[in-house]
Protein backbone atom coordinates (compact mmCIF):
# COMPACT_ATOMS: atom_id res chain seq x y z
CA UNK A 1 0.00 0.00 0.00
CA UNK A 2 1.26 3.43 -0.94
CA UNK A 3 0.53 5.81 1.86
CA UNK A 4 2.89 8.68 1.15
CA UNK A 5 1.28 11.14 -1.26
CA UNK A 6 3.27 12.56 -4.19
CA UNK A 7 3.67 16.33 -4.55
CA UNK A 8 0.79 16.42 -6.97
CA UNK A 9 -1.43 14.52 -4.54
CA UNK A 10 -0.20 16.63 -1.66
CA UNK A 11 -1.30 19.80 -3.46
CA UNK A 12 -4.75 18.26 -3.90
CA UNK A 13 -4.92 17.48 -0.19
CA UNK A 14 -3.59 20.89 0.80
CA UNK A 15 -6.15 22.57 -1.42
CA UNK A 16 -8.98 20.49 0.01
CA UNK A 17 -7.85 21.20 3.52
CA UNK A 18 -8.55 24.88 2.80
CA UNK A 19 -12.20 23.96 2.35
CA UNK A 20 -13.00 21.15 4.74
CA UNK A 21 -11.66 18.76 7.33
CA UNK A 22 -9.65 15.91 5.81
CA UNK A 23 -9.93 12.28 6.90
CA UNK A 24 -7.36 11.16 9.46
CA UNK A 25 -5.47 9.17 6.83
CA UNK A 26 -5.32 12.09 4.42
CA UNK A 27 -4.25 14.43 7.19
CA UNK A 28 -1.42 12.11 8.20
CA UNK A 29 -0.31 11.59 4.61
CA UNK A 30 -0.22 15.31 3.98
CA UNK A 31 1.63 15.97 7.22
CA UNK A 32 4.28 13.39 6.43
CA UNK A 33 4.73 14.70 2.94
CA UNK A 34 5.09 18.29 4.15
CA UNK A 35 7.68 17.18 6.71
CA UNK A 36 10.02 16.14 3.94
CA UNK A 37 9.06 18.44 1.05
CA UNK A 38 10.04 22.10 0.99
CA UNK A 39 8.24 22.85 -2.27
CA UNK A 40 4.92 21.67 -0.91
CA UNK A 41 5.47 23.54 2.34
CA UNK A 42 5.91 26.68 0.25
CA UNK A 43 2.80 25.80 -1.69
CA UNK A 44 0.67 25.62 1.46
CA UNK A 45 2.03 28.95 2.70
CA UNK A 46 1.22 30.50 -0.67
CA UNK A 47 -2.32 29.13 -0.59
CA UNK A 48 -2.91 30.90 2.71
CA UNK A 49 -1.34 34.05 1.35
CA UNK A 50 -3.61 34.06 -1.71
CA UNK A 51 -6.67 33.52 0.46
CA UNK A 52 -5.67 36.44 2.66
CA UNK A 53 -5.18 38.72 -0.33
CA UNK A 54 -8.51 37.83 -1.86
CA UNK A 55 -10.48 38.22 1.33
CA UNK A 56 -8.91 41.36 2.73
CA UNK A 57 -10.28 43.61 0.11
CA UNK A 58 -13.62 42.00 -0.65
CA UNK A 59 -14.80 45.49 0.10
CA UNK A 60 -12.81 46.43 -3.00
CA UNK A 61 -10.18 49.12 -2.84
CA UNK A 62 -10.74 52.55 -4.24
CA UNK A 63 -8.04 52.51 -6.90
CA UNK A 64 -9.87 49.98 -9.04
CA UNK A 65 -12.19 51.59 -11.59
CA UNK A 66 -15.75 52.30 -10.51
CA UNK A 67 -18.92 52.30 -12.54
CA UNK A 68 -18.48 53.49 -16.12
CA UNK A 69 -20.39 56.79 -16.75
CA UNK A 70 -22.20 55.22 -19.70
CA UNK A 71 -23.36 52.28 -17.57
CA UNK A 72 -24.36 54.64 -14.79
CA UNK A 73 -26.62 56.55 -17.16
CA UNK A 74 -28.11 53.31 -18.44
CA UNK A 75 -28.88 52.07 -14.94
CA UNK A 76 -30.33 55.42 -13.96
CA UNK A 77 -32.73 55.45 -16.90
CA UNK A 78 -33.65 51.83 -16.16
CA UNK A 79 -34.52 52.82 -12.59
CA UNK A 80 -36.57 55.73 -13.88
CA UNK A 81 -38.58 53.64 -16.28
CA UNK A 82 -39.39 51.22 -13.45
CA UNK A 83 -40.46 54.08 -11.22
CA UNK A 84 -42.68 55.65 -13.83
CA UNK A 85 -44.36 52.37 -14.65
CA UNK B 1 -38.73 58.24 -0.74
CA UNK B 2 -38.75 56.12 -3.96
CA UNK B 3 -37.24 58.01 -6.87
CA UNK B 4 -34.95 60.03 -4.70
CA UNK B 5 -33.78 56.95 -2.79
CA UNK B 6 -32.91 55.01 -5.92
CA UNK B 7 -30.95 57.98 -7.23
CA UNK B 8 -29.07 58.35 -4.00
CA UNK B 9 -28.26 54.64 -3.90
CA UNK B 10 -26.78 54.78 -7.36
CA UNK B 11 -24.86 57.96 -6.64
CA UNK B 12 -23.50 56.93 -3.27
CA UNK B 13 -23.07 53.17 -3.58
CA UNK B 14 -22.88 52.55 -7.34
CA UNK B 15 -19.08 52.51 -7.51
CA UNK B 16 -18.79 50.39 -4.39
CA UNK B 17 -21.31 47.81 -5.60
CA UNK B 18 -19.62 47.70 -8.99
CA UNK B 19 -16.19 47.05 -7.48
CA UNK B 20 -17.49 44.27 -5.27
CA UNK B 21 -19.30 42.68 -8.23
CA UNK B 22 -16.38 43.12 -10.61
CA UNK B 23 -14.03 41.15 -8.39
CA UNK B 24 -16.40 38.21 -8.46
CA UNK B 25 -17.72 38.31 -11.99
CA UNK B 26 -14.63 39.00 -14.08
CA UNK B 27 -16.33 41.09 -16.73
CA UNK B 28 -17.46 44.72 -16.64
CA UNK B 29 -20.75 43.96 -18.38
CA UNK B 30 -21.78 41.30 -15.89
CA UNK B 31 -20.81 43.49 -12.97
CA UNK B 32 -22.89 46.36 -14.40
CA UNK B 33 -25.83 43.99 -14.82
CA UNK B 34 -25.47 42.87 -11.23
CA UNK B 35 -25.51 46.47 -9.99
CA UNK B 36 -28.58 47.26 -12.07
CA UNK B 37 -30.45 44.17 -10.92
CA UNK B 38 -29.52 44.92 -7.34
CA UNK B 39 -30.90 48.45 -7.48
CA UNK B 40 -34.07 47.32 -9.23
CA UNK B 41 -34.60 44.59 -6.64
CA UNK B 42 -33.92 47.08 -3.87
CA UNK B 43 -36.46 49.43 -5.36
CA UNK B 44 -39.06 46.68 -5.55
CA UNK B 45 -38.38 45.64 -1.97
CA UNK B 46 -37.94 49.10 -0.45
CA UNK B 47 -40.93 48.71 1.86
CA UNK B 48 -39.23 45.75 3.46
CA UNK B 49 -36.06 47.67 4.18
CA UNK B 50 -36.49 48.41 7.85
CA UNK B 51 -33.48 50.65 8.12
CA UNK B 52 -31.83 48.61 10.85
CA UNK B 53 -28.74 48.12 8.70
CA UNK B 54 -27.03 50.80 6.64
CA UNK B 55 -28.25 51.11 3.04
CA UNK B 56 -24.84 49.92 1.86
CA UNK B 57 -25.01 46.74 3.94
CA UNK B 58 -28.55 46.12 2.78
CA UNK B 59 -27.65 46.67 -0.89
CA UNK B 60 -24.53 44.51 -0.61
CA UNK B 61 -26.67 41.67 0.76
CA UNK B 62 -28.95 41.89 -2.28
CA UNK B 63 -25.92 42.12 -4.57
CA UNK B 64 -24.52 38.84 -3.24
CA UNK B 65 -27.69 37.02 -4.27
CA UNK B 66 -27.59 38.63 -7.70
CA UNK B 67 -23.97 37.60 -8.16
CA UNK B 68 -24.74 34.00 -7.26
CA UNK B 69 -27.70 34.08 -9.69
CA UNK B 70 -25.48 35.32 -12.51
CA UNK B 71 -22.82 32.74 -11.77
CA UNK B 72 -25.38 29.99 -11.62
CA UNK B 73 -26.65 30.98 -15.06
CA UNK B 74 -23.09 30.84 -16.39
CA UNK B 75 -22.13 27.44 -15.10
CA UNK B 76 -25.15 25.60 -16.37
CA UNK B 77 -24.32 22.97 -18.98
CA UNK B 78 -20.63 22.90 -18.28
CA UNK B 79 -19.06 19.49 -17.98
CA UNK B 80 -16.20 19.94 -15.62
CA UNK B 81 -14.59 16.51 -15.23
CA UNK B 82 -14.18 16.08 -18.97
CA UNK B 83 -12.26 19.29 -19.23
CA UNK B 84 -9.11 17.62 -20.53
CA UNK B 85 -7.43 20.93 -21.21
CA UNK B 86 -7.47 21.81 -17.54
CA UNK B 87 -6.03 18.44 -16.68
CA UNK B 88 -3.24 18.89 -19.20
CA UNK B 89 -2.37 22.24 -17.74
CA UNK B 90 -1.99 20.59 -14.35
CA UNK B 91 0.12 17.82 -15.92
CA UNK B 92 2.52 20.48 -17.14
CA UNK B 93 3.23 21.60 -13.58
CA UNK B 94 4.32 18.15 -12.39
CA UNK B 95 6.71 15.43 -13.53
CA UNK B 96 5.30 12.04 -14.34
CA UNK B 97 6.28 10.69 -10.95
CA UNK B 98 4.19 13.42 -9.28
CA UNK B 99 7.04 15.70 -8.25
CA UNK B 100 6.94 19.42 -9.03
CA UNK B 101 8.41 20.10 -12.47
CA UNK B 102 10.02 23.32 -11.19
CA UNK B 103 11.03 24.18 -7.64
CA UNK B 104 8.83 26.75 -5.91
CA UNK B 105 10.41 29.99 -4.83
CA UNK B 106 9.33 31.57 -1.58
CA UNK B 107 7.20 34.70 -1.80
CA UNK B 108 8.13 37.94 -0.19
CA UNK B 109 5.95 39.75 2.23
CA UNK B 110 4.40 42.86 0.70
CA UNK B 111 4.49 45.60 3.30
CA UNK B 112 3.50 48.95 1.93
CA UNK B 113 0.01 49.82 0.76
CA UNK B 114 1.40 50.45 -2.72
CA UNK B 115 2.95 46.96 -2.89
CA UNK B 116 -0.27 45.39 -1.70
CA UNK B 117 -2.37 47.25 -4.16
CA UNK B 118 -0.03 46.32 -7.03
CA UNK B 119 -0.17 42.71 -5.97
CA UNK B 120 -3.95 42.78 -5.84
CA UNK B 121 -4.06 44.05 -9.37
CA UNK B 122 -1.83 41.21 -10.60
CA UNK B 123 -3.92 38.75 -8.63
CA UNK B 124 -7.14 40.06 -10.16
CA UNK B 125 -5.63 39.93 -13.66
CA UNK B 126 -4.62 36.34 -13.04
CA UNK B 127 -8.09 35.51 -11.72
CA UNK B 128 -9.60 37.00 -14.88
CA UNK B 129 -7.54 34.53 -16.91
CA UNK B 130 -8.99 31.47 -15.21
CA UNK B 131 -11.54 29.49 -17.17
CA UNK B 132 -15.03 30.82 -16.45
CA UNK B 133 -16.36 27.97 -14.30
CA UNK B 134 -13.14 27.67 -12.39
CA UNK B 135 -13.06 31.41 -11.81
CA UNK B 136 -16.61 31.39 -10.53
CA UNK B 137 -16.20 28.53 -8.11
CA UNK B 138 -13.03 30.18 -6.91
CA UNK B 139 -14.74 33.56 -6.48
CA UNK B 140 -17.61 32.12 -4.51
CA UNK B 141 -15.17 30.35 -2.25
CA UNK B 142 -12.42 32.90 -1.75
CA UNK B 143 -14.03 36.24 -2.42
CA UNK B 144 -17.56 35.64 -1.19
CA UNK B 145 -16.33 33.20 1.47
CA UNK B 146 -19.04 30.60 0.82
CA UNK B 147 -18.63 27.02 2.08
CA UNK B 148 -17.98 24.40 -0.63
CA UNK B 149 -21.14 22.53 0.32
CA UNK B 150 -23.17 25.67 -0.31
CA UNK B 151 -21.36 26.27 -3.62
CA UNK B 152 -22.08 22.73 -4.83
CA UNK B 153 -25.72 23.16 -4.00
CA UNK B 154 -25.97 26.57 -5.62
CA UNK B 155 -24.23 25.48 -8.81
CA UNK B 156 -25.53 21.95 -8.99
CA UNK B 157 -22.10 20.33 -9.17
CA UNK B 158 -20.68 17.46 -7.12
CA UNK B 159 -18.26 18.07 -4.23
CA UNK B 160 -15.56 16.23 -6.18
CA UNK B 161 -15.94 18.63 -9.09
CA UNK B 162 -15.77 21.50 -6.68
CA UNK B 163 -12.47 20.29 -5.19
CA UNK B 164 -10.99 19.59 -8.62
CA UNK B 165 -11.89 23.10 -9.78
CA UNK B 166 -10.57 24.78 -6.65
CA UNK B 167 -7.34 22.77 -6.79
CA UNK B 168 -6.75 23.74 -10.41
CA UNK B 169 -7.68 27.37 -9.81
CA UNK B 170 -5.22 27.61 -6.94
CA UNK B 171 -2.42 25.92 -8.91
CA UNK B 172 -2.96 28.24 -11.87
CA UNK B 173 -3.19 31.39 -9.81
CA UNK B 174 0.00 30.53 -7.99
CA UNK B 175 1.74 29.86 -11.28
CA UNK B 176 0.37 33.05 -12.82
CA UNK B 177 1.55 35.15 -9.88
CA UNK B 178 5.02 33.70 -10.15
CA UNK B 179 5.16 34.20 -13.92
CA UNK B 180 4.12 37.81 -13.39
CA UNK B 181 7.04 38.53 -11.22
CA UNK B 182 5.75 37.91 -7.74
CA UNK B 183 8.64 36.15 -6.04
CA UNK B 184 11.64 36.64 -3.89
CA UNK B 185 10.61 39.81 -2.08
CA UNK B 186 7.88 41.60 -3.95
CA UNK B 187 6.78 42.27 -7.48
CA UNK B 188 9.80 42.91 -9.61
Amino acid sequence: MRWMPTCREATELASREMDERLSLLDRLGLKMHLAICRNCRRFTVQLEEMRRLFRIETAADDDTPGLDPEARRRIESELHSKLDA
Amino acid sequence: MTQLDARIWLAEHGDYLFRVARRQLHSDEEAEDAVQETLLAALAARERYAGDSSPRTWLTGILKHKIVDLIRRNVREVEIPRDAEGEEAVDALFKRDGHWAEPLRPWGNPQTEAELSQLRRVLDDCADRLKPVMAQVFSLREVAGMETEEICKELGITPTNCWVLLHRARLFLRECLELNGFSGGALS
